[in-house]
Order: C-alpha cells, then sequence, then structure tokens
C-alpha cells in the first residue's frame, strides 16, 4: 500500500494541469502562426534546413533578377543592332543607287546630306544605353559615349574591348553586351580576307567588280608572313603585273586583261570590268579594317567631292558596299549570338521558377504547420486537460472530513 | 481502585498526545519540508504479584518524525539535477529567443551579396551602390545586436552566479546553526529543527551539487562538489566571488582559501550557470564571431583584389576586431603575446591557452605550449620570423616569460559585436576588376588573353605592370616595372602566376609574342570583382573551405537549437525523475489527511474509553463508600 500526501497529490494534479496547458498553448500557438518551427530549439535541424533553404531562395531570386537585368540589356541591344542594320540597308541602297545611275551633282549633294543623317543616327544608336545610363557598347568603360563623330567625319571609340558579365547561375556568366570596338570599328575590309581597289589617279574606266578567295591555301601561303600589300599595274595593251610592296616590288604574277574578264593569282579572284588605262593600278591589300562611320563618310566625301568622277565614284561606292556588307554580317552573327544568349536567359529562369516552388514546397514542408494533424492534436489535448480538471474536481473533493459530525 | 485511575490517566493522557501530534499533522498539512509525526507509545512495566503481572496503563515515549535517510538525500540530489535542468533549459530558451528576435542574419547576409549582384549589373548606377552600403550596415547591425545579447546573457549570468554564491553563503551560515541546535538538544529528537534543517540543505543542493554526511553528534557535515567542506559542525566555510583569471569581465566562485573551484563546480543551479557559460554560451558566441570574421575577411579581401569606382585598389570595406589577449592575473614574467588570424579556413570556434613552459621539446615549441579551454592539446609550428601558428592562429611572443605564465586568446568572440562598416563611401566599392592582359599587336602566335585573377590583393607588386614575353619551346619571362623577373614554361591551361596575379591564356603563344599585365585603368564600369564579391555567398570561408558564411549561421542556428532541444528533454527527464523522488519522499513523510482523520477519530475514542475507564473507576468507588454507609 501506498501512503498519499495530500499536499503533494494536490501539487501533481496542479503540475499535470500546467503541463497540459502548456503544450496545449504551444500547439495554438502552432495553429495561429501557422509555423511548426517558432524557435530553433522547437526542431533544431528543421531551422538549420530553414536557413538552408532561405538562403537557396534568396539566390534563386538573385539569379533570376540578375536574368531579368541581363534580359533588359540584351533586348535593348538586340533592338539596337536591328535599327542600326535597317539604317545600313538604306546606306547600302543608296550607294547602289551611285553606281548605277549616273547623278547629277545636286542628286549626289542630297544623297550625301541624306548619308550624313543616317551616319549621325547610326553614332546615337551605338551610343545607346541602358536603363540607368550606361553605355550598352563602351565595353566595361564608364564612359556614357563611347563614340564620338569627329568634325572631320571620323569617328573614335573610347569605350574598351571587354564585355560586362552577368551571374545567371552558381559560376555561371554570360556577356550582358557586346563591346563596341568588335561590332562597329575592327570590321575587316573588302570582301572579308582582302580588299582590291582601284587607284583615285586611274584615267581609264577599270572598275573592280566583286572579289574573292578562290583557293584557300594558296591564300594561306600568301598571308602567313602577314597582310599582303600587293600593286597590279596595267600597260596600254591590257597586260598587267602585280608586284609585292612588301617584297621591293618584285613580280608576284602577270597576265593579259580583257574587258570584263578576271585577274587571278595567289588564290585570289577579281573581276574587273572597263578599260584601264596605261599606268593605271589596283592595289591589294589584307587585314584591313574599316569602321562603319568610316564606310558611310568615305561615301559622303566621294559625293560631296566635284572633282570625283562617275568613274571613281563607282569604285568607291563598290568598296564601301563591300564594308556594309561585312559590318552587316558582323551585325547579324552578333545578332545570332544575342538572340542565343536571351534564349539561354529565358531557359534559366523557367528552370529557376520551377527550382522555386520546388524548394518553396520544401521550406513548406518543414517549417510549416501541418493543420490537420494540429489541430486534433489540439482537440485531443484539450479533452485531456478537460478531464483532469474534472476528476481533480471529483477526486479533490472526497474526504473523510466531510463524515466527521 | 487507584491502579485503576491511574490507568485511565495515562489513556486519557496518551490519547490527548495523539490528538496533539494528529492536530499538529493536520496544521502542517500543507508546510513545505514537513514531516509526519506520530506519538511512540509503550505499555507501563506491570507489577508482578507473583501469579500474575498487572499492566499499569500506557506511556509516550517519543514522538518521532516519520524520515528516511535514503529517500531524503535522495531527493537532494534530484533538487540539484532538476534547479540545473531549469536554469540551463531557462538560459538556453533565452538564447533560442535571443537567435530568433536579433534579426535573421541568413537574410541580412542574402541580402548584403545580392548588393553585389545589383551593383554588378549596374556598376555606374551610385543607387546600387548605396543600397548595398545600407546592406552592409544592416548586416553588421545583425552581428552586433546577436553579440551584444549574448553579451547580455553572459553579464546576466555574471549577476546570477554572484546571486547564487550569496544564497549558498546565507544557506551554510544557517545550516551551521541548527547543527548547532541540533547537537545541543541531547536525545530530545527536535523534529521541528531536523525539518527545517533538511528543507534548507534542500535549497542548498538546489544552487549546488553537494554531498552530505551525518555525523553520530545529530550534525551534519556538507561538502561541494569540489570536495569543499560548506558546513561542518557548527562552522560554515562560504564560496568567495572572483573574476576569471584571464577575464575580469567573467564571474568565476572561489573557495574559501581563493582558489578558483568554477569548473569543479556541478549540479544546481549554480553548476548550471558555469557550464551553460563554457559549453554553450562561449562556443555560441564563438561562431558567430567566426562568421562575422569569416564575413569581414572574405569581403576584404575580395575588395583587395578589385578596383573602385575612382580607379584605387579596394579598401576594406568591414573593420572586425581581432583576437583579444589576456594574460593570467598571476604571470610573474614580463612577456606580452600578441595573435592574429593568418588563416580563416583553418579558425575554429576554441579559446586558447598559451603557457610557457620553458621547454623545447614537443609538445612545446620554443618554449610555448597551446591547449584550448577545454584542455585539447593543440600542436604549434615555428615561423622563420620567431612567430608561432596553429590553427589558423599566429602568436607573436616576446622574451621575458617565466615558467607557467599563461596567456588566453580568444579569437572570436567580440569579432560579431565589434562588426562594423569600415567605409560610407559608395564608389568604394570594388566592382571592377583589377588587372588587365594585353595581346602586343604584334604578336604571331593564337595566343589570346583568357583572364587576369588576383590571387593575393596585398602584393606589394600587384600594379606595378608587367610584360609575359615568350621564347622558343613556350619558355617565357615575367618582367614587373619594379625590376623583378621570373621565368618559367608554359603549359596550355596552366595559369602564369607573378606578383599575386594569375595570367591565363587561350591558344598557344608563339616565340616573341609578349602580354602585359597592367591595372586596368579604362574600365571602370568594369563588374568582374563585383560578380566574384557577389559570388561569395556561397563561397566555401571557413573549415578549411567547406563551409560558407550562410552555412556558418546555419550551424549557429543547429548549434543553439541543439542546445535548446537537449535542454528541454532534460528538463522533462529530471522533472520526473524529482517527481519520482518527492512523491517516494513524500509517501514516507508526507501528511495524508485522510490518515489523519482517522487518526482523530481514534485518539478521539481511546480518550473517550479512557474517560469511561476513570468514570468506571469513579462508579466503583461511590458504589463502595455507599455500601459502607448504608
Amino acid at each position: 500500500m501506498i501512503r498519499l500526501s495530500t499536499s503533494w497529490m494536490y501539487q501533481q494534479s496542479l503540475t499535470t494541469m500546467l503541463n497540459q496547458q502548456g503544450e496545449l498553448s504551444a500547439t495554438q500557438n502552432q495553429v495561429s502562426s501557422g509555423q511548426r518551427i517558432n524557435l530553433a530549439s522547437d526542431d533544431p535541424a528543421g531551422a538549420t534546413q530553414v536557413v538552408s533553404l532561405n538562403h537557396i531562395l534568396a539566390s534563386t531570386a538573385q539569379y533570376s533578377s540578375n536574368i531579368d537585368a541581363a534580359n533588359a540589356r540584351l533586348s535593348t541591344e538586340s533592338n539596337t543592332l536591328s535599327s542600326f542594320n535597317s539604317l545600313l540597308d538604306q546606306a547600302r541602297s543608296m550607294a547602289v543607287q551611285g553606281i548605277n545611275g549616273t547623278l547629277s551633282s545636286s542628286d549626289r549633294q542630297d544623297m550625301a546630306t541624306q548619308l550624313t543623317q543616317i551616319r549621325a543616327q547610326l553614332v546615337q544608336l551605338a551610343n545607346t544605353t541602358d536603363a540607368s545610363g550606361d553605355a550598352l557598347f563602351a565595353g566595361t568603360s564608364t564612359t556614357s559615349t563611347p563614340f564620338a563623330l569627329n568634325s572631320d567625319g571620323s569617328v573614335s571609340y573610347v569605350g574598351n574591348s571587354d564585355n560586362q558579365m552577368t551571374t545567371i547561375g552558381s559560376g555561371l556568366r554570360i556577356p550582358n553586351s557586346d563591346e563596341g570596338a568588335g561590332l562597329f570599328m575592327n570590321i575587316p575590309a573588302g570582301n572579308g580576307s582582302f580588299v582590291a581597289s582601284a587607284a583615285a589617279g586611274n584615267t581609264g574606266s577599270l572598275l573592280v567588280g566583286a572579289t574573292s578567295v578562290t583557293d584557300a591555301s594558296a591564300w594561306k601561303a600568301a598571308t602567313a608572313a602577314g597582310p599582303v600589300n600587293y600593286q597590279i599595274s596595267f600597260d596600254a595593251a591590257g597586260n598587267w603585273t602585280a608586284t609585292d610592296a612588301n617584297n621591293g616590288n618584285a613580280v608576284v604574277a602577270s597576265g593579259s586583261y580583257q574587258d570584263g574578264g578576271s585577274i587571278g593569282f595567289n588564290g585570289m579572284t577579281i573581276a574587273l570590268s572597263g578599260t584601264p588605262a596605261a599606268g593605271d593600278t589596283v592595289s591589294v591589300n589584307s587585314g584591313q579594317t574599316q569602321d562603319v562611320f568610316a564606310t558611310l563618310t568615305n561615301m559622303i566625301n566621294a559625293l560631296n567631292d566635284g572633282s570625283v568622277g562617275d568613274t571613281q565614284l563607282n569604285n568607291t561606292m563598290s568598296r564601301q558596299i563591300e564594308s556594309i556588307d561585312r559590318a552587316q554580317d558582323q551585325l547579324s552573327s552578333t545578332q545570332t549570338d544575342v538572340g542565343g544568349r536571351l534564349n539561354r536567359l529565358t531557359q534559366q529562369q523557367s528552370t529557376y521558377s520551377g527550382l522555386t516552388l520546388t524548394y518553396q514546397t520544401t521550406l513548406s514542408g518543414v517549417q510549416d504547420t501541418d493543420m490537420a494533424s494540429a489541430i486534433s492534436q489540439l482537440m485531443l489535448q484539450s479533452t485531456a486537460l478537460q478531464a483532469s480538471q474534472q476528476t481533480f474536481a471529483k477526486v479533490q473533493g472526497m474526504s473523510l472530513f466531510d463524515y466527521l459530525k | 481502585m487507584s491502579s485503576l485511575l491511574n490507568i485511565g490517566v495515562s489513556g486519557l493522557n496518551a490519547a490527548q498526545l495523539g490528538l496533539k501530534v494528529t492536530g499538529n499533522n493536520i496544521a502542517n498539512a500543507g508546510t513545505d519540508g514537513y514531516s509526519r509525526q506520530s506519538t511512540v507509545q509503550v505499555d507501563q512495566v506491570g507489577q508482578n504479584n507473583g501469579r500474575y503481572t498487572m499492566g499499569s496503563g500506557v506511556d509516550v515515549i517519543a514522538v518521532q518524525r516519520a524520515y528516511s535517510q535514503f529517500l531524503t538525500q535522495s531527493l537532494w540530489s534530484s533538487n540539484s539535477a532538476l534547479q540545473g535542468a531549469t536554469t540551463t533549459n531557462d538560459l538556453a530558451t533565452t538564447l533560442n529567443g535571443l537567435l530568433q528576435n536579433s534579426g535573421n542574419l541568413q537574410s541580412a547576409l542574402d541580402s548584403f551579396y545580392g548588393g553585389f549582384n545589383a551593383v554588378a549589373n549596374a556598376p555606374g548606377d551610385p543607387s546600387a551602390r548605396q543600397a548595398l552600403l545600407g546592406n552592409a550596415s544592416a548586416l553588421a547591425t545583425a552581428f552586433n545586436t546577436f553579440g551584444q545579447q549574448l553579451d547580455q546573457q553572459r553579464a546576466q549570468i555574471n549577476t546570477q552566479v554572484s546571486d547564487a554564491v550569496g544564497n549558498v553563503n546565507s544557506l551554510v551560515k544557517q545550516i551551521a546553526a541548527l547543527n548547532t541546535s541540533i547537537s545541543q538538544a541531547g536525545n530530545t529528537q527536535p523534529n521541528d529543527l531536523l525539518d527545517q534543517r533538511d528543507s534548507l540543505v534542500k535549497q542548498l543542493a538546489g544552487i549546488t551539487g553537494i554531498s552530505v554526511a551525518a555525523q553520530p553528534d545529530g550534525t551534519l557535515s556538507v561538502y561541494s562538489t569540489s570536495g569543499q567542506a560548506l558546513v561542518s559542525g557548527s562552522y560554515s566555510y562560504g564560496f568567495q566571488l572572483g573574476s576569471d583569471a584571464y577575464d575580469a569581465g567573467s564571474t568565476s566562485v572561489l573557495d574559501a582559501s581563493g582558489h578558483d573551484i568554477s569548473s569543479r563546480l556541478s549540479g544546481g543551479t549554480l553548476g548550471a550557470l558555469l557550464a551553460y557559460r563554457s559549453n554553450t554560451l562561449d562556443p555560441a558566441q564563438n561562431q558567430l564571431g567566426r562568421t562575422a570574421l569569416a564575413l569581414a575577411q572574405s569581403v576584404n579581401a575580395q575588395q583587395a583584389k578589385g578596383l573602385d569606382l575612382n580607379g584605387n585598389q579596394g579598401g576594406a570595406l568591414f573593420s572586425v576586431p581581432g583576437p583579444v589577449v589576456a594574460a593570467a592575473s598571476g604571470n610573474q614574467g614580463s612577456a606580452t603575446v600578441g595573435a592574429s588570424v593568418s588563416d580563416i579556413s583553418q579558425l575554429t570556434t576554441d579559446n586558447y591557452v598559451l603557457t610557457y613552459t620553458g621547454s623545447g621539446t614537443a609538445p612545446s615549441v620554443n618554449g610555448w605550449a597551446l591547449a584550448s579551454s577545454s584542455g585539447r592539446p593543440v600542436p604549434m609550428t615555428a615561423n622563420p620570423d620567431g612567430t608561432l601558428s596553429a590553427e589558423g592562429l599566429t602568436f607573436t611572443v616576446s622574451a621575458g616569460a617565466q615558467v607557467g605564465d599563461s596567456f588566453q586568446v580568444r579569437p572570436t568572440r567580440d569579432a560579431a559585436s565589434g562588426l562594423a562598416l569600415a567605409t560610407s563611401d559608395p564608389s568604394a566599392i570594388a566592382a571592377a576588376t583589377a588587372l588587365k592582359g594585353t595581346a602586343a599587336g604584334t604578336n604571331t602566335g593564337g595566343a589570346t588573353v583568357g583572364s587576369v585573377d588576383v590571387s593575393d590583393g596585398s602584393n606589394a607588386n600587384l600594379f606595378a605592370g608587367a610584360t609575359v614575353t615568350f621564347g622558343a619551346g613556350g619558355s617565357y619571362t615575367v618582367t614587373d616595372g619594379a625590376g623583378n623577373s621570373t621565368t618559367g614554361t608554359y603549359a596550355a591551361g596552366t595559369a602564369i602566376q607573378f606578383d599575386g596575379w594569375s595570367l591565363s591564356l587561350g591558344g598557344t603563344p608563339a616565340s616573341g609574342d609578349s602580354f602585359t599585365v597592367a591595372m586596368n585603368s579604362d574600365g571602370l564600369n568594369d563588374n568582374g570583382n563585383a560578380l566574384d564579391l557577389a559570388g561569395l555567398a556561397d563561397a566555401g570561408v571557413l573549415d578549411g573551405g567547406k563551409t560558407s558564411t550562410v552555412g556558418a549561421y546555419a550551424n549557429l542556428t543547429n548549434q543553439i537549437g541543439v542546445a535548446g532541444s537537449m535542454a528541454a528533454n532534460d528538463l522533462t527527464t529530471q522533472t520526473g525523475l524529482y517527481n519520482q523522488a518527492a512523491s517516494a519522499q513524500q509517501s514516507v513523510a508526507g501528511v495524508n489527511l485522510d490518515e489523519e482523520a482517522a487518526g482523530l477519530i481514534k485518539y478521539q475514542q481511546a480518550y473517550q474509553a479512557s474517560a469511561q475507564v476513570i468514570s468506571t473507576a469513579q462508579t466503583l468507588f461511590t458504589s463502595l463508600i455507599s455500601a459502607i454507609q448504608s
């Protein structure tokens, strides 16, 4: 038989009820706050997981906002490049006009004026800035106007040739713009390999047409030691001799030319038309670049110069059309690249929205109260407390003293 | 006739005494520490008249208290454990509350690192930089707040320790005084004094762990867990308050002769306070400090690898207090010790004690030996410049130490509360890459510059400008602007390193090609270093490069959470054990009112019966008298 101390019995029943109340209030807190973990000690492993999951969610959100920023810059770039391209189309059609028709001097003036306007627009487009005022095509330079139009019509680039990057994932960086030097300035002259241009002082009606490299291995051998600089001279009989200015004017090749024929040596084929006068020359250079603004300036200068004859204008315009083609090649390959990057951004973005959902589900599983079980537990606990209170009143009401009269 | 009367009277007295004791039990039913009392009755020795022995009534020889030495002692020891567990649980719950309410460090860290991304997205935008500084300041404040809260808990523990010591001293005095009174009571059991003393001993056990020995003269000897006598007979020896030998701000407990016994006390509130301070608070505060240090050092080091908006090498973004070295108060020599964090990735959350042994043999190095505060020996290595290194720390020791001198090194404790922003200038954020590699225009090979990374922002010649010139067979010579040079052979995919930078090339360089590495002077809108700074969010900084700052905070959360849930579990266990011990003790010593009611009836009836005996004796006597008269 065990003796029970009356005061201890009271105290025990009371402690039990207080404990039950404590548990009830903890469950109530879980239900009302919706959080299973109110203090780290409620579930240390869970609390640690919550920190890690929140961190992952924060970095995912950060990557998404980085993607948005890169998206904005790249979309602006893409639009700018399209506008740039269509302006070049206009310039090109004017150059074609300059070749085909016989232009009056006022026509020439009009064209020059239009081209000047196009050039100004191109410079303006090349100086496009993003939402925060940073120039898109300045590389990583702090300048806000990387392209400056000088009074002589030339354009100088004060940006640099580095690309600005954006982090779109752990260790994943992509350029969020393209620097201006590669886009607009360092454009290979001529057909991309070499440029063949008739000398300005030619007196015949020789026109340089399409040029190309037709024998890649011969061309490679010819350029192995560096850029070439050949001079093709014609005599009165239409015979030509090509000499190498880099090599003491040694004769490289020679042949005879007929109107509408072509000249070929060292892998190059140069289509010609018209009739050269004795002493007329065509120079062939490789490794040269010509910026897109200089192309327009060359056209403008030729149109403005009254001393330029039709043949010379024709030749100049042909060369500039080649340059515009190269510039447009560069633009379209960059456009493709930008499109690819935009695609990657979109893909990455949708990956992140998927991941965010997954992590949020996990997080909610870790930290949120399971309402169904919490509420049923709440019911259970309140019933238990009620039972304790009732039995307490009943048991404590029984005393032998009640029967002492 | 008189014998019957006497028997009746003795019964009457015994019943009356029984009623009084029962009444006293009922009156004290709710008194804490009261032990149920009962009378001890014996029948009085009778008279032998040759043929039979006639009893001569009842005698009450003692009023005894219901008492079990074993159960009382076990109640004392479980009270020690319960009070200890309660104190630990209170402190750990407070700590968890502090963790919850001191701002969310994880989101502060993520906003801060996110700020670098915002700067990277618009390097020239002053508002992004300003926002980053705001985030940095909020982050420092979050660290400060939590660090200061922990400091406050430390101060609160100091107060509680001194309160506890005061209580111990007052209790042992009272116990000694009761010992005196009890030993003077002689053979009569002074039940009330014994109850009082037991109750005081229980209180004392609640404050500090004790062992108790009963002496033949009725006194109790009480010893602390450190073996010191607290009460011996009528003498009491309390504790004294002192300061930690290394840390004047940390209250410690001394014995009567002045020795620090803090580490040897266990059990009770006091033991729990001291154990919590060294086992939970110190590691938590060190872990927090280490996280702050990791943040500051990694960000500052990365800042130094970039250029700010003014084109200068990035300066520190955070300032953080370094390790604290405290000389022991009893040091005899004149040596001084300095400490610095030389490798954050090796840094632990321990505090250390560096002791001068004068010995040159292991484990001592140059006369010094290192151990963690918990006593783990830590091997050190001697550096050529005379300093000593261990676990990411470097110690500078001066001459003049005496054998036995010691110094405590607390590498990280103050780092969190002392973390501050070192700059308020938005342009000081080093977003731009520091160095730029350029291929010479005359190069004939196909090599291009991949990247130039800064591996050591503190190199004096970092910005000296250098030229890498290739010779035959991939051999190269690097010459910097300060006239230093080195040679090597290039292997594809391997970076060329010099002056704290490393240059990665793509393609194959030809003989005669050259590349220059120089300060990035024209690209201050570059965001390369800002991206690297943002990348620090996931970069392993601590524990050999395995743990990031956010990871360290997650570990801290776990550490504090586990301390809290362990304390809560322990409290549940100890409450159960205490209840068991108390209910066992109470089942012996406690008052049951039903039982006392039955006692009342019993003694009342005995009293009435005894009165009837007297009445009978009187009736007999009266009938005898009237027989004579008639």
